[in-house]
């Protein structure tokens, strides 16, 4: 008994796991626009997850017969010049690009975290020598980055995400630094300096916590961005290698049908922007939600 | 003695859009009988007084209840001041005794106190009354003398000096032309922390000078 | 015999119609958890000439009052009750428009900050001169001419030159002035001043008071005075109203508010205010229990009820109103009268410890700490093109220059002076966090001149800091138990599983119980930050903590708390201590020993009571007939500085106090650093005035 009570206090003082999720989640819910974006994010996560089920063909399922059609009972949404099925293409094509946008986000946010605390934090020489070499890594456009990327290490999956860390990083870096900037002036990392606590634990414990808002949101909009790219590379021939149903290479393909068969080339692009509208849509409900009663 | 610090700063103002019928509940409200009108940045526009408010029955005769009514409702306070440029002001540096001069000449209890066509303030006959009443220091307890002397320089100076013998103070002082002899002047003193009797005996041997009226407030 | 003028003007002839009459006004903000009373049944009113003082802690809503007199509540806030009667009119239920009209150029509002009403890009006489081309259609040149006329009322040094200088030129009271004197361009009925000396040093403060109450006078202006701060409110004020937690508690007449409190919450904030002069060995402060309620759960009875010494049953059921107890006398009390009669007793929990209270006088010991011509520069950065090229030479700002100082063990040492004086910087520099440019801080005997990074974890241990900014001192991310328990970790070598216990006897040791222990930071009160900050300090038992301006951005009741606090915990653990403040009552109350600072260089430093007494620096003089007294009838000699701080970059020679001193005695001032004058073993003074003439001075306040 004893025990139970004096563990009382401390159980009534935190919120329970749902409470907290439910205050979490509040903007979320109070934003329309945040939640157009949701449903529209959740809906091809929804198809990626549950692929095999929702299509009988498989995506590099080839019919002689059945080719440049528009949609039927039998290929819902038509097929492509080599008669595979369309909606197949655009189901399994969404694995892929649900799996590669965040994953070279996540790669980005990690190269320019790191970078943007040590620049910001340290300052000095460290800062000018990095965000020197980061602004003249942005001074290119960030498709022709791409391309010489993608030609020098050729096109893959893999070289395909380092190719998106490596243009997206110098923008979270700024980013992190500036808040890393702010951050350092508080109050609290002059505590943890006289704690004599080491700089990696500063940054890492007491700075990068604080800036996780506005780093979220940003990582969002980068991952509209990063499906954006991919679809880019697709179209240009260096994203992912043929056989495979990139939304982007399944444009390409289909705009040399465009006038015999338009849908080849609409679908594709439908999913596309209707994913990238939709991360776009939620981050910025998300931001402005938050920031509202501010 | 000047417009400028005894004016009322600030004053109550009315917009033209205002409609009379508001105006003269606004006016009743305030307990105030002028109403400077004005536009934007406080720029003079207009007067209203009571009187203005009145409409004149000539407008009326020729129409009908409900018609009245609509004529009254929809007049507004723009249509009965007084315009700008009839309205008679003040510089905020006159003496109040030249703004006293203009309301009598003119027959009037208001004047506007304007600044670049700006009100800002209002004079009335009640401030200068308040003054007047001020200058007699009516609210402080002394002796109130009337002396009547001749009309010639040095018979103040003679009445001054005979209360300042005394070590008495004065607190108000001031003169009119004897409303009775041309050739005379009546001048008022109060004087305090000084008994009646005391005050008439040493002001009766003034020499030419008659005491016309003593009294205590 | 004297005829009473005063008297006359008393009984002054006009009908003073109110300029501004607020009756019941219910201001509520819409939030996501619905709508919150902010404001609920305030009434008062403001005549010509008058100055209305509205006094209250943060959060009480007296800004929003004045916000919703010139209809800047926001998207969110809304007036739900009560009149607004300006000038006669009613302001409420009006359109925007139509709004506009009727105050026309008749309110003008002067905020905190300065900056939010100047348009950094335009040029100060532009400015102004657009009030009078915009509102009165006068040419360039007449607008002009009347520019510089008020610019000249608002006493601005130079103000041609000023015409001509963009807003960030100007010092932070001069660009107050010139907002004040923007407001009156317009010669407004209603001047709504939020705070307007608050940013503002208490020197610049004493002279922009004086001058608002001056324009009153000669402008005939209503003003509506807001402030938290009861010394600045005393100062300016005619009427004051008292607001708690979104109520009027108590109205009347500044001397009676002041001398003859009626409402509990009136009387507990005057107990909680340092009067300048006492000591924490002579009296004690008695802070307010418990916290404001939020305006979302209110007491259903009277609103200060849970924190009312005098509370009985019927307080929890019946709301009180606003009523005259006596004349002219309004308090939100029902047992006003009761509560007048009788004398304030403190409450049991409250009574102080008298034994530990004479004890608190240490004995002055060895100094712990001993800093030998201590000098941090800053280098300027330079943006020239020759310094780009390495031409040119380096400029630095010397925040800290030549300063020497020793604080015995155990003792307290004040340090005061006005922003960009140096006290911060000199903070830093003992922790650690700014590099040493010369000189040599030594601690228990060690050598500490070296950045904190370089030093011996047993000597950052030592050395601890409370932070001003509570909203800053604690990580947003993390429990108040892991940030308390961090230095236990790393310092002390609690183990593991005994962490827990011992920050929870910490908590309890700053007056918070263990249900804190998993709360975030945004859970708690600025107050109860602060006190968490104290506990993380105190936790590794340091044996000198540096408080940088602890309690100046607290409330009155918290911050009374709060110093008990820090005393009490000093007391247990024999901490020394280096107290930086801007407020004079609070270092007075709070230290042993004071040190004054001007621009980097220390003017007196000696006991507490020794500076505070004659023989003074001209500069501590100053500063003490600046500090506002929350007492009208006490009297105080008005001493004025003129200009400005000068920049620190280029301090003037020889004494740096000699451009703004109102005793300079001639050239010796400008030449020579003046010489270090010993009035006792421990009190010194810098200055060319010989020690028998600055003996002479009277002393600045005299209380009646």
């Amino acid at each position: 008994m004893a025990v139970s009570e004096k563990v009382m206090p401390s159980i009534s003082a935190r919120p329970s796991f749902w409470l907290r999720l439910r205050d979490a989640l509040a903007p979320l819910l109070a934003s329309k626009v945040a939640l157009v974006g949701l449903a529209l994010v959740l809906f091809w996560v929804l198809v990626a997850i549950f692929a095999p089920f929702l299509t009988p063909y498989s995506p590099r399922e080839q019919d002689a017969d059945a080719m440049n059609l528009g949609p039927s009972a039998g290929h819902p949404l038509g097929t492509d010049h080599l008669g595979r099925d369309l909606w197949s293409r655009l189901v399994y094509g969404s694995r892929l690009i649900l799996v590669l946008a965040p994953l070279s986000v996540l790669c980005s946010l990690a190269v320019g975290t790191t970078l943007g605390l040590l620049a910001g934090y340290f300052g000095g020489l460290i800062d000018e020598v990095v965000m020197r070499l980061l602004d003249a890594m942005m001074a290119f456009p960030a498709v022709l980055l791409y391309l010489i990327i993608i030609a020098a290490v050729g096109a893959s999956a893999t070289n395909v995400v380092i190719a998106i860390t490596i243009a997206g990083a110098p923008g979270i870096a700024r980013l992190v630094r500036s808040l890393t900037m702010d951050i350092r002036t508080r109050d609290y990392i002059a505590a943890a300096q006289l704690r004599g606590e080491s700089p990696f634990y500063i940054m890492w414990v007491e700075i990068l916590p604080n800036a996780r808002g506005p780093i979220i949101v940003d990582a969002m909009l980068r991952v509209g961005y990063a499906v954006f790219a991919i679809g880019t590379l697709g179209f240009l021939g260096l994203g992912l290698p043929p056989p495979a149903p990139d939304w982007g290479s399944m444009v390409c393909a289909g705009r040399r049908y465009i006038w015999s068969n338009p849908w080849a080339v609409l679908w594709p692009s439908l999913a596309i922007s209707s994913l990238v509208v939709g991360l776009n849509l939620f981050a910025d409900g998300l931001r402005e939600e938050t920031m509202r009663y501010q | 003695m000047l417009v400028k610090d005894y004016m009322t700063k600030h004053p109550l103002m009315g917009q033209p859009t205002m409609s009379v019928v508001e105006a003269q509940r606004f006016m009743g409200e305030n307990k105030i009988r002028h109403l400077p009108i004005v536009g934007k940045g406080k720029r003079l526009l207009g007067l209203v007084t009571r009187q203005t408010l009145l409409v004149h029955p000539a407008k009326l005769g020729s129409l009908n209840v409900w018609e009245i009514t609509r004529f009254l409702s929809n007049l507004t306070v723009g249509d009965v001041m007084v315009k700008a440029k009839d309205v008679i002001s003040v510089d905020k540096n006159a003496t109040i005794e030249e703004a006293a001069r203009i309301m009598v000449e003119n027959k009037i209890g208001c004047l506007p106190v304007l600044e670049d066509g700006i009100v800002i303030g209002i004079i009335t006959e009640i401030d200068l009354l308040a003054q007047l009443m001020e200058m007699m220091a009516t609210r402080l307890p002394g002796v109130r003398v009337t002396v009547r002397m001749p009309n010639v320089s040095g018979e103040l100076a003679k009445l001054v000096s005979a209360i300042s013998a005394q070590g008495w103070g004065i607190l108000a002082c001031g003169g009119v032309p004897s409303p009775h002899d041309p050739a005379k002047w009546d001048a008022v003193v109060k004087i305090r922390d000084a008994p009646r009797e005391a005050v008439v005996a040493a002001l009766e041997k003034v020499e030419g000078q008659q005491i016309v009226d003593v009294r205590e407030v | 015999m004297r005829v009473d003028f005063e008297q006359i003007t008393d009984m002054d002839y006009r009908i003073k119609t109110p300029i501004l009459k607020v009756e019941n006004l219910a201001i509520s903000y819409e939030t996501r958890k619905g709508d919150v009373p902010a404001v609920r049944d305030v009434s008062f009113e403001i005549r010509r000439g008058e100055t209305h003082g509205i006094v209250g802690e943060s959060g009480c809503g007296k800004s929003t009052v004045a916000f919703s007199i010139v209809n800047f509540l926001g998207r969110n806030g809304r007036i739900v009750g009560g009149s607004i009667l300006f000038q006669g009119q009613e302001l409420r239920g009006r359109g925007e428009e139509e709004l506009r009209r009727l105050r026309g150029d008749q309110i003008a509002m002067v905020y905190q900050d300065p900056m939010s009403a100047l348009n950094p890009s335009l040029r100060i006489g532009d400015q102004l001169s657009e009030v009078l081309i915009v509102h009165r259609n006068l040419s360039k040149k007449a607008a002009y001419e009347k520019c510089i006329d008020m610019l000249k009322r608002v006493y601005m040094p130079d103000p041609e030159a000023v015409m001509l200088r963009y807003p960030h030129q100007l010092s932070g009271g001069q660009q107050q002035r010139v907002v004040i004197a923007m407001a009156l361009l317009n010669n407004p009925a209603l001047l709504i001043m939020d705070e307007p000396t608050t940013a503002l040093d208490v020197t610049v403060e004493a002279a922009v008071l004086d001058l608002i109450d001056e324009l009153r006078r000669e402008f005939d202006t209503a003003i509506m005075y807001i402030s938290h701060n009861l010394g600045v409110i005393a100062r300016v004020s005619d009427l004051v109203g008292v607001m708690y937690a979104g109520e009027m508690v108590e109205r009347a007449a500044v001397e009676e508010v002041f001398l003859n409190p009626l409402h509990p919450y009136t009387q507990g904030l005057m107990r909680c205010v340092p009067k300048l002069g006492l000591s924490k060995e002579s009296s004690y402060l008695y802070p307010i229990r418990g916290r404001v309620p939020s305006p979302a759960e209110l007491p259903p009875g009277c609103i200060f009820e849970p924190r009312c010494d005098y509370a009985r049953p019927q307080c929890q059921q019946a709301h009180p109103e606003l009523r005259e107890v006596a004349p002219g006398h309004f308090a939100r009390c029902h047992f006003a009268e009761e509560i007048a009669a009788q004398k304030w007793q403190p409450p049991q929990d409250l009574i102080p410890d008298l034994a530990a209270l004479a004890a608190r006088k240490p004995e002055v010991a060895e100094p712990i700490l001993r800093l030998q011509q201590v000098k941090t520069y800053y280098e300027q950065e330079r943006k020239s093109l020759a310094s780009l090229l390495g031409l040119g030479q380096a400029r630095y700002v010397k925040a800290v220059d030549d300063v020497s100082l020793e604080v015995p063990r155990g003792c307290t040492l004040g340090v005061v002076g006005e922003s960009g004086c140096g006290k911060s910087t000199l903070a830093k520099t003992i922790v650690g966090l700014e590099p040493l440019t010369d000189g040599r801080v030594e601690f228990m005997g060690f050598d500490i001149s070296v950045p904190v990074s370089k030093r011996d974890l047993s000597l950052i241990k030592e050395l601890q800091m409370v932070f001003q900014n509570p909203d800053s001192t604690m990580n947003p991310s993390f429990s108040v138990g892991y940030q308390i328990g961090r230095p236990l970790r790393r310092f002390r070598g609690v183990p593991r599983h005994q962490v827990r216990d011992e920050v929870i006897r910490l908590l309890e040791a700053v007056k918070l119980d263990a249900s804190y222990y998993d709360r975030l930071p945004r859970q708690l009160s600025g107050g109860e930050k602060q006190r968490v900050g104290i506990a993380r300090a105190f936790a590794a038992r340091p044996n000198l903590v540096l408080c940088d301006e602890p309690v100046s951005s607290l409330d009155v009741s918290v911050q009374a708390a709060v110093l008990n606090l820090l005393l009490e915990i000093q007391q247990k653990y024999g901490t020394t201590m280096l107290f930086i403040a801007h407020d004079l009552s609070v270092v007075r109350f709070f230290s042993d020993f004071v040190a004054v600072m001007y621009l980097g260089k220390i003017c007196e430093i000696g006991p507490a009571e020794a500076i505070y007494a004659p023989p003074y620096h001209p500069y501590t003089e100053a500063l003490l007939s600046a500090v506002p007294i929350p007492d009208p009838s006490a009297d105080q000699k008005r001493i004025r500085l003129s200009g400005t701080v000068p920049s620190a970059l280029h301090p003037p020679s020889g004494c740096r106090f000699h451009t703004r001193c109102p005793r300079k005695i001639g050239e010796i001032c400008e030449r020579e650093i003046p010489p270090c004058q010993h009035v006792t073993a421990e009190h010194r003074i810098y200055c060319h005035i010989p020690l028998e003439e600055l003996r002479r001075i009277e002393p600045v306040v005299t209380v009646k």
